[in-house]
Parts: C-alpha cells; structure tokens; sequence
C-alpha cells in the first residue's frame, strides 16, 4: 500500500489525456509567490505518512499575494512538521465548477471497478455515485451519468454529458491498464466547458 | 482445483433413475420424505432406495445397502445422511459412476466443517460429477418431476406448471416463494436450492437455465457469488436470452474493509452486486414480495418498445395515483393518436372525458372496458397499459375480469392490472392471474413492474446491435 508520488500520478493522467490542473512543487514562499503570479493558488503539503490532506490540516486555499501566500506557507510548515518528509505543492486555483469524483476501486469477486459521483465535500452527504465493472464502453459511460441522482447538475445538456462520460471512459481505461489499486480523483472540477482534475490520489 | 467452467445439470434436473441415499420405513426420516415425494409426484423413472441398515424393501421399492450394489446407471443419487458420513457415500456414488448428486444433510461449512464440505469439493471435482448442497432443499421439477424437497406436502401449495425457474442459496427463502408462487398466479419450470455450493455454483445453475427451453423467467436469490468474472460471463449470455430477476440477500457490509480512498469506501461488496447487476441486464428486485411481482409481469407479458403507458381506470382517483406512480418510476403518459380519441369519443358516455388517465367512470362496464383496451392495442403511440379495475363498482364483474384476461394474453404490448379490495375482488384477481395477466395491488407496484419491463427492453435493445 503507497502512495504513488503526485507527479508520478500526474503524467499517467497525461499520457491517458486526462487533464489535470496546472502544478508544481514550491520549496519556499517566494517561490510559491512566483508561481501565484497574478492568480489565486492553493498550497497543499503532501506527505505519505498522511493519506487524507483536508482532515489532517494540510490545504489551505484561495491564496493570493505576498503576504498571504508566506503566511499560509508557514502554517502549513508548522502542521505538516509532524509528517515529515513532506513536501509543499501549489495548484492554480479553477473557479466555480461543479466537483465530480471519478475513481477506482478492486472488488474481491468482480475486479476492478469504476465510479462516477458527485464529488468534493458531497461525496459521503449524498453517496451519489454509480459503479461499473471494467471493461466499460461508452454506453456503460453514458448509463453513469444519466444514473445520478445529480445527473441535470453535473451533466446538464447533452455536450457536458459526452464530456463526463468521455472523461469516465479514459479513467476507466488508465485504471484498468494500471497496476493502481485504488484510483481517486476527487475532485474533478467541471468549469467553462472543460474539466481539471484538483487532486489526485493513487495507491498502488 | 481444477473445474470445468460449467457443470451440466441435466443429469440433477432430468433423471431416468434415482437413487435415494438414507431412505427409510420411518416416516420422520428426510430419506423416508424424498422418496416418498418422488412417489407422490409421479416421477417416472427408476428409483433405489439406499440405506446402510436396509434389510427389506423399503415403501415397495428393492433397496440396497449401497450404490455400489445397484447394477444400473443411477442418473441422481440424493443424500440424506449425517454429515460425517456425506464424504465416504459421494466417494461410493462416484465409483459407481452415478452422473449427478444432490447432499440435501447440513453440518458443513455453514457450522464451521469446511474440512468434510472441502472433501464433497476434491470427490466431485475428481469424478467431474455435479453435485448441489450440501445444505440445501435440492431441486423440484415440473417437468422431469423430480422432487428432494423433504417439505411435507400438506403445508406447502404445489406450483401449477409453468415457465419461470427459480435457484435460491437459501432453503428457508426459496421455499416460502415456492409456496407463494402459486397465490401470485404463476407456474414453475424448474426449483434449484443449492445451499453451500461446495461443487455446483451460481454460475453453473445460470448457464443451465439460460440454456434451458422450458425456461422463460430466470429468478435467483443471492447471497454472494464464487466465481466473480465467470458469474459476469454467464450473465452476459443469459440476460439477452431471457430475463433474470434477481434478490441479493446481505445488503449490509458487515466486514466492510478498511479504505484508504473515497472510492473503496462508497464502493463497497454490496455497491459492486448491485452494479454488475444493472451492468448485465439483471431485473433487481428489492425484497421477496418485489421478486414476485416483477417475476410474474415477465413470464407472461411481452416487452414493451418503449416507456408510454396508457392508464385506464373506473375510478378517478387511482388515475391520479397511478400518473404519479408511472412518473416516479420512469415511465411516461403516452398521448392518443387522433384515431384513437375519436374511436373513444364514439362509445363512451358524454361524463367521460376522452383523455389520458381514461377515467371511464364508475359504472364502466365489459362494453367499455373492451373499447379502451381495444383503442389501445392498436395505437401506435402506447407502448404498455395500465389497467385499474375497481371491482367495487356495479359495472365490473367476472365479465370485466375475463376481458382484461382476453386483451392481457393477445396483445402484442404489455399489460399490467390493479386491483385492490376484498373477497370478492380476490375473486376476480384469480381469474385475471390464473388467465395469464399479472394483477398488483397498488399502481406503484404496478407501475414498478412496467418499469422493469421497460428497462429490460431498453438493454436488449441497446445489447442486441452490437452483436
């Protein structure tokens, strides 16, 4: 059971062209400034020895500024101290979107399988999800979506539906192709016609 | 172990001979039960009663010591016998090279004894022989007329012949539906309990019934399955042969495993049933009472082309209802071709206004009700009808029930009725459910059933172009 480092995960998103939003690893507040530039960024220590980043303390977001960004950087310093090693990584912050989870996980009986939900903080208030078992082809994709509960929110004409399901299909493809056991990536935000992928977790 | 990917249940299900291992004189005896059944139930071929003890015929047959002794084929051989002997008499039935084998005794891996279930498992994967159990009823055929149920007869209502076979893990479920399935108005092709699956599993019954001719509606209760990818591989084939409706018994994770991720947590063993259920075309059916209903609207009404219900009703108020009822499940009100409004407009009564839900009044007699369904069967915009016959009213009666009987049976869409009352609507829901037309007490178990049948519909259709 590890975590498999972000970058790592980053490119096998890329290589199954999954986008995922723009990142980089800061090793001081002046560099995370620079990174920043004229945008809002979140600052996130990632560290093997804890799995769950919000629960732990460990993002904190909407950052912009000086003076800001170093003082969000020595906090998150201070409380990821006991994890250590860790390492500090900054996002670009995507605005509004709404926020799915597309995921990954290994049944005993039926092998591996994929999930589609509504995602972020609702994830567990609403356990809006479906699941299929890969292989999945596009109808199966489509049979996700249109099975949520969330459906008109996440998906509500039909180019964001295509786009959901595209998105499903290459995760379950990368998934199935990997040797990744458990895949999370909670959340993907949907915004301005496209997606990103904010945070991303896999175990393998 | 080695095993091949399905173990034929012909021999099990379709016996020249029988074998009944622990038979006995003593009337208390599980051996003394089943054979007395196969008597009972006409069974047709040979039968042998076997007890180690045996000194005389036994209820008239010659019995034997042993398998070994019988000096012809034995197709089936039932055993009823402690536990701790099981082993050693598969073992004889397998030298004896009998074809099939059912273990009807308990005290085996449900108790903790996987050490005498794990040797029925390496003599039966040895001999290549099916054997279902141990722990189990076994199997009752309508056709074959085999029968291992050691249910005394009296307390249980035999099914009337027909095409829905029904394969239950549990003994305890699968024998209160066998019960049930006659008061729901429906027949039985072929009853498989198969209790501890040490040999026989999930995936060897839902090849046999997939393959199986007299098999219409496939009706499985679940707890869990063995083998996972080849359980997905025989559904595949069965779903777009047949429909499957399926109860899945365990809805709580109990040993719910630790999750590192959001989505092994939502994704539970439950959560993964329940998808490649929906995946494969299963009918999912939330209780016992909802794997009868959904059960009997499949064995006798063909699938609909599409999700437009008509509501047809002598009473204004379950109209309303049964709308709601069709919205809440997916379905939805067709609208009347102009041919059919007009044809309506001609024989109903001015109170009635020619619109869907027909409300075709209180005193809505046969005459009516055979204008309605008759304007429905024809209209191209109705893909299903909803029925609701009030048998309150002065105008139904035995005439109302045998027209909806009549249209139920011929029409090339389906049909389900609603009726709720007492005795005398009993009556009449006899009639309609014994004429091949199934009847729900409410329009949302009505509407349920439809909708069902529409989803099935809508898999085959979207499953069947890709070949």
């Amino acid at each position: 059971m590890a975590l498999l480092e972000y970058f790592e995960a980053e490119r096998l998103l890329k290589k199954h062209r999954i986008r995922s939003v723009e990142s980089s690893y800061v090793k001081s507040a002046d560099a995370a400034v620079k990174f920043a530039g004229e945008g809002k960024i979140v600052l996130k220590a990632v560290s093997g020895k804890a799995l769950h980043k919000s629960k732990s303390g460990l993002v904190v977001a909407g950052l912009s500024g000086e003076n800001e960004i170093a003082k969000a950087y020595k906090l998150l310093e201070k409380r990821a101290a006991r994890y250590r090693p860790y390492r500090i990584l900054a996002q670009k912050m995507v605005h509004g979107g709404i926020e799915i989870i597309i995921g990954g996980s290994e049944d005993v009986q039926f092998g591996k399988m994929i999930l589609l939900g509504l995602g972020g903080i609702y994830v567990e208030a609403f356990r809006d999800f479906a699941l299929r078992v890969c292989p999945v082809g596009m109808a199966d994709a489509l049979s996700m979506v249109r099975q949520l509960r969330s459906r008109k929110v996440i998906a509500p004409d039909p180019a964001s539906e295509k786009m959901v399901a595209e998105l499903v299909l290459k995760a379950a493809r990368m998934y199935q192709g990997s040797r990744i056991k458990e895949l999370d990536l909670n959340p993907v935000i949907l915004h301005d016609g496209t997606y990103d992928a904010v945070d991303i977790r896999m175990i393998k | 172990m080695t095993r091949p990917t399905y173990f034929d249940l012909e021999p099990i299900m379709n016996p020249k001979s029988i074998a009944v291992i622990g038979a006995s004189e003593n009337p208390d005896k599980i051996g003394h039960v089943i054979l007395a059944n196969n008597v009972a139930s006409g069974f047709p071929g040979d039968i042998y009663p076997i007890n180690i003890n045996a000194s005389g015929p036994i209820m008239g047959y010659t019995a034997y010591k042993s398998v070994l002794d019988v000096k012809a084929r034995i197709d089936l051989a039932v055993i009823a016998v402690p536990a701790e002997v099981v082993p050693k008499v598969v073992e004889e039935c397998g030298k004896a090279g009998v074809r099939g084998i059912i273990v009807v005794s308990g005290g085996f891996a449900e108790i903790g004894r996987t050490d005498l279930q794990d040797k029925i498992t390496k003599t039966g994967m040895k001999y290549r022989i099916p054997i279902i159990g141990p722990n189990c009823l076994g199997v009752t055929d309508s056709y074959s007329k085999v029968d291992t149920l050691f249910l005394p007869a009296a307390k249980i209502d035999k099914p009337i012949v027909g095409g829905v076979s029904f394969a239950s893990q549990s003994g305890a479920v699968g024998s209160s539906v066998l019960d049930m399935i006659d008061s729901e108005g429906f027949g039985l092709a072929r009853f498989i309990s198969y209790g501890n699956a040490a040999v026989v599993d999930e995936v060897d019954i839902l090849n046999y019934l997939s393959n199986d001719e007299k098999t219409k509606v496939i009706v499985f209760y679940i707890e869990g399955v063995k083998r996972g990818r080849e359980f997905i591989e025989a559904a595949k084939k069965a779903t777009m042969k047949k429909p499957i409706v399926v109860s899945k018994g365990g809805m709580t994770d109990a040993g719910a495993k630790a999750a590192h991720s959001h989505t092994a947590a939502l994704a539970g063993s439950h959560q993964a049933y329940e998808a490649v259920f929906r995946q494969f075309g299963f009918v999912i059916a939330d209780d016992i009472q909802e794997l009868l209903n959904l059960s009997k609207i499949f064995e006798t009404q063909p699938l609909p082309k599409g999700r437009r219900i008509a509501i047809l009703t002598n009473g204004g108020g379950t109209g309303v209802l049964a709308t709601d009822a069709i919205y809440e499940h997916g379905l939805e009100m067709a609208t009347m071709a102009k041919a059919t409004e007009k044809a309506l407009r001609k024989v109903m009564p001015p109170i009635v206004n020619v619109r869907l839900p027909l409300d075709m009044a209180g005193d809505a007699d046969k005459a009516r009700f055979e204008a309605a369904l008759s304007a429905f069967e024809s209209d191209p915009n109705i893909d299903a009808i909803m029925a609701i016959a009030l048998f309150q009213t002065p105008g139904a009666d035995e005439n109302v029930a045998a027209k909806l009987v009549e249209y139920g049976t011929r029409m090339k869409k389906p049909m389900a009725v609603v009726s709720m009352g007492g005795s005398y609507t009993r009556k009449q829901r006899q009639i309609i459910e014994k004429g091949g037309v199934p009847v729900y007490e409410s329009p949302g178990e009505a509407a349920k059933a439809l909708a069902a049948l529409a989803d099935y519909a809508e898999y085959r259709r979207s499953h069947g172009k890709k070949g």
